[in-house]
């Protein structure tokens, strides 16, 4: 039972961080209408922003914190205004490829910048190992499992009610009559890119802080993908709510059948899910008109 | 000088070429590829094969995503499987090399048909990211089955001798993927002039109105992922010959997205653009080091140490600015070389 709950305890918890992950695939899809397969490599970039900024002022959280955010915030806009605002216009696909292309140069960016060997992210927190019952989990699990509890809240409420939130989800459902209305479309998109690599970026650090810090950490972006497509990918907190399911069922597998179930578990579960709703649990389905 | 171009018939619609120019160049270029790999030193006619090969699956893939407007992902996955299958044909049940190709090309053919039918439902960016799913999968099964596939070992592949010919020199080997990638473009391009072709390229243009015009959905993306698949396998079973060694490692993921770059490089949708593309994208790091050495020792020193990401780097970078700035890619390139050639000075 003890074992059952750690499991599921860790699970959740690395779910939390493929659900922050997965949150920022949404937010793009659904302000843009593209999938953004350099997330992974955001989350990455701006772990190790985080740890050049603690290795030099050592030992303040919210230094760190804050300016992991700020670098993460003025990235995505920077790469939304170099690389993606070019390509309105070109089909999907293309830029999709550039986001991959994007995903290439930051990788062997990052060896090239800092170096292949792994290093460990110390704030000071996140790694005191707490007794739960019987269980024992670091603090930084749950520190994440909450952050996203408070992202989902956040951007609930965003969309919900503030002017901008509102203005987004105008857009994602209609674009050209969004800028009718005087939404301006590329605003909207510099902001969801900005919250995206903020999300990410958060989601690299927790990474950071609870792991370790290496660059085979763009895997998360990879792994984040079934969260994403199990809650459908133009539902923010379906996708939130897919990295808790796919965190859960990959740890439950490799905890019970073997260790490499835990690495396709999360692959074969959107693959099942996709037979019976194409467009994810949350997704929605969409309409084709001639 | 022609002033203009008449078609009368279907036949000379569909016609490849009908300058007799063009069929002397392609004669000669033939001749020279066929000769060239006795001249040539060993590093480069070790480019030359991969080149081959790498050609071969993006003509696969470029069926399947270039004129069915399927995106996939899981090139590499396709690639495994048809490694494998030759590797555990040929090495393992001793098999006869002919037969262990045509089984490279079988068993993708047969797990694209399990890929393909739930890929039915699916459109756009949750097909791709299920054939993403598709690659990882098969990655775990062949790890999982160690009694059949000897898992994380791996498997020796020798060089094939076919028919009582030998292919074990580089230059017979070389041979083989050239001639192998010769029948590869020609069979993509007569594909392509066919029925089945026009009604690929009606699902990748608009999928209702093909449906409307008769095109079955479910018969031709099922018939555009076994081709693809099969030719995309072949490739991966001779990318394993020339390893010489056959494990999961040795085909990783960017495989894909290189396999994806090369189609757009080379301009999406046409067989002539996925050759340009593979020899582009293959040579690009040759290119690169070249540059670097261009820079002096002293940078080339500098940089020696970050040569490999640097590398890698230039690459994702080629991929943006050609999306950027070429979209058609490099046949859109030479067409418009071509079209500035004919019509200098005048633009049209």
């Amino acid at each position: 039972m003890t074992y059952l709950i750690e499991l599921l305890i860790s699970g959740l918890s690395i779910g939390a961080i493929y659900g922050l992950i997965a949150m920022g695939f949404a937010v793009i899809y659904k302000s843009t209408g593209l999938v953004n397969f350099a997330q992974g490599e955001i989350a990455m970039i701006v772990a190790y922003v985080a740890w050049t900024i603690a290795s030099h002022v050592s030992g303040n959280v919210f230094i760190v914190a804050g300016g992991a955010i700020v670098f993460a915030c003025l990235f995505g806009l920077a790469i939304e205004r170099v690389v993606i605002r070019p390509m309105i216009g070109e089909p999907v696909f293309s830029t999709i490829m550039v986001t991959i292309g994007i995903a290439v140069v930051l990788r062997s960016s990052i060896i090239f910048l800092w170096d292949a060997v792994p290093h460990s992210l110390d704030v000071g927190i996140g790694r005191e190992v707490l007794v739960l019952g019987e269980a024992r989990v670091r603090s930084g699990q749950l520190g994440v499992i909450a952050l996203l509890l408070i992202a989902i809240a956040g951007f609930y409420a965003f969309f919900r009610w503030s002017r901008f939130g509102v203005a987004m989800r105008a857009v994602a459902s209609d674009d050209r009559t969004a800028m009718l209305m005087g939404v301006s479309a590329a605003r909207v998109q510099a902001v969801a890119w900005a919250a995206s690599c903020v999300i990410a970026g958060i989601a690299g650090v927790m990474f950071a802080i609870i792991h370790e810090l290496s660059p085979t950490m763009f895997v998360l972006g990879l792994k984040a993908f079934p969260a994403t497509i199990l809650g459908g990918l133009d539902s923010v907190l379906g996708s939130a709510l897919g990295g808790f399911i796919i965190g859960a069922v990959e740890n439950l597998a490799g905890g019970y059948v073997s260790a490499g179930m835990k690495e396709v578990s999360g692959f074969i579960v959107i693959i099942v899910i996709l037979m019976v709703r194409p467009f994810g649990l949350f997704g929605e389905r969409r309409i084709e008109r001639v | 000088m022609r002033s203009g171009y008449f078609k009368e018939t279907i036949a000379e619609q569909i016609n490849l070429t009908d300058s007799a120019v063009a069929r002397v160049w392609l004669a000669l270029l033939a001749l020279a590829l066929i000769v060239a790999p006795f001249y040539l030193n060993p590093f480069y006619l070790s480019l030359l094969t991969i080149i081959a090969i790498t050609a071969i699956g993006a003509l696969g893939l470029n069926i399947l995503t270039g004129w069915t407007g399927l995106i996939s992902l899981g090139h590499v996955g396709f690639m495994v499987l048809g490694a494998y299958a030759y590797a555990i044909a040929t090495s393992i049940w001793k098999l006869d090399p002919l037969i262990g190709l045509l089984l490279a090309g079988l068993v993708p053919a047969a797990a694209s048909i399990v890929v393909g039918i739930p890929s039915l439902r699916l459109t756009g960016l949750y097909l791709a990211i299920t054939t993403l799913a598709f690659a990882f999968i098969i990655n775990h099964l062949i790890l999982e089955f160690d009694g059949l596939t000897r898992g994380a070992r791996g498997i020796f592949v020798k060089r094939p001798s076919i028919l009582g010919v030998s292919f074990k020199g580089d230059t017979a080997f070389a041979l083989l993927c050239l001639a192998l990638a010769a029948i590869t473009l020609v069979a993509t391009l007569n594909l392509r002039r066919s029925r089945v072709g026009r009604a690929l390229v009606a699902i990748r243009d608009n999928d209702i109105a093909a449906r409307v015009m008769g095109v079955d959905l479910t018969v031709y993306k099922l018939y555009a992922f076994i081709t693809s698949s099969f030719i995309i396998g072949i490739s991966g079973a001779l990318y394993g010959i020339f390893l010489s060694y056959v494990t999961v490692e040795g085909f990783p993921f960017l495989l894909s997205i290189e396999a994806l770059a090369i189609l757009i490089v080379g301009g999406i949708g046409t067989a002539l653009g996925a050759v340009l593309g593979t020899i582009f994208i293959v040579l690009l790091p040759e290119f690169a080091s070249a540059l670097f050495s261009l820079l002096g020792d002293e940078t080339a020193r500098a940089l020696s140490t970050g040569a490999h990401e640097l590398k890698s780097m230039l690459y994702g970078v080629v991929i943006i600015l050609f999306l950027r700035f070429q979209p058609h890619g490099l046949v859109g390139l030479w067409r418009d070389s071509k079209r500035l050639w004919v019509n200098w000075p005048l633009r049209f």
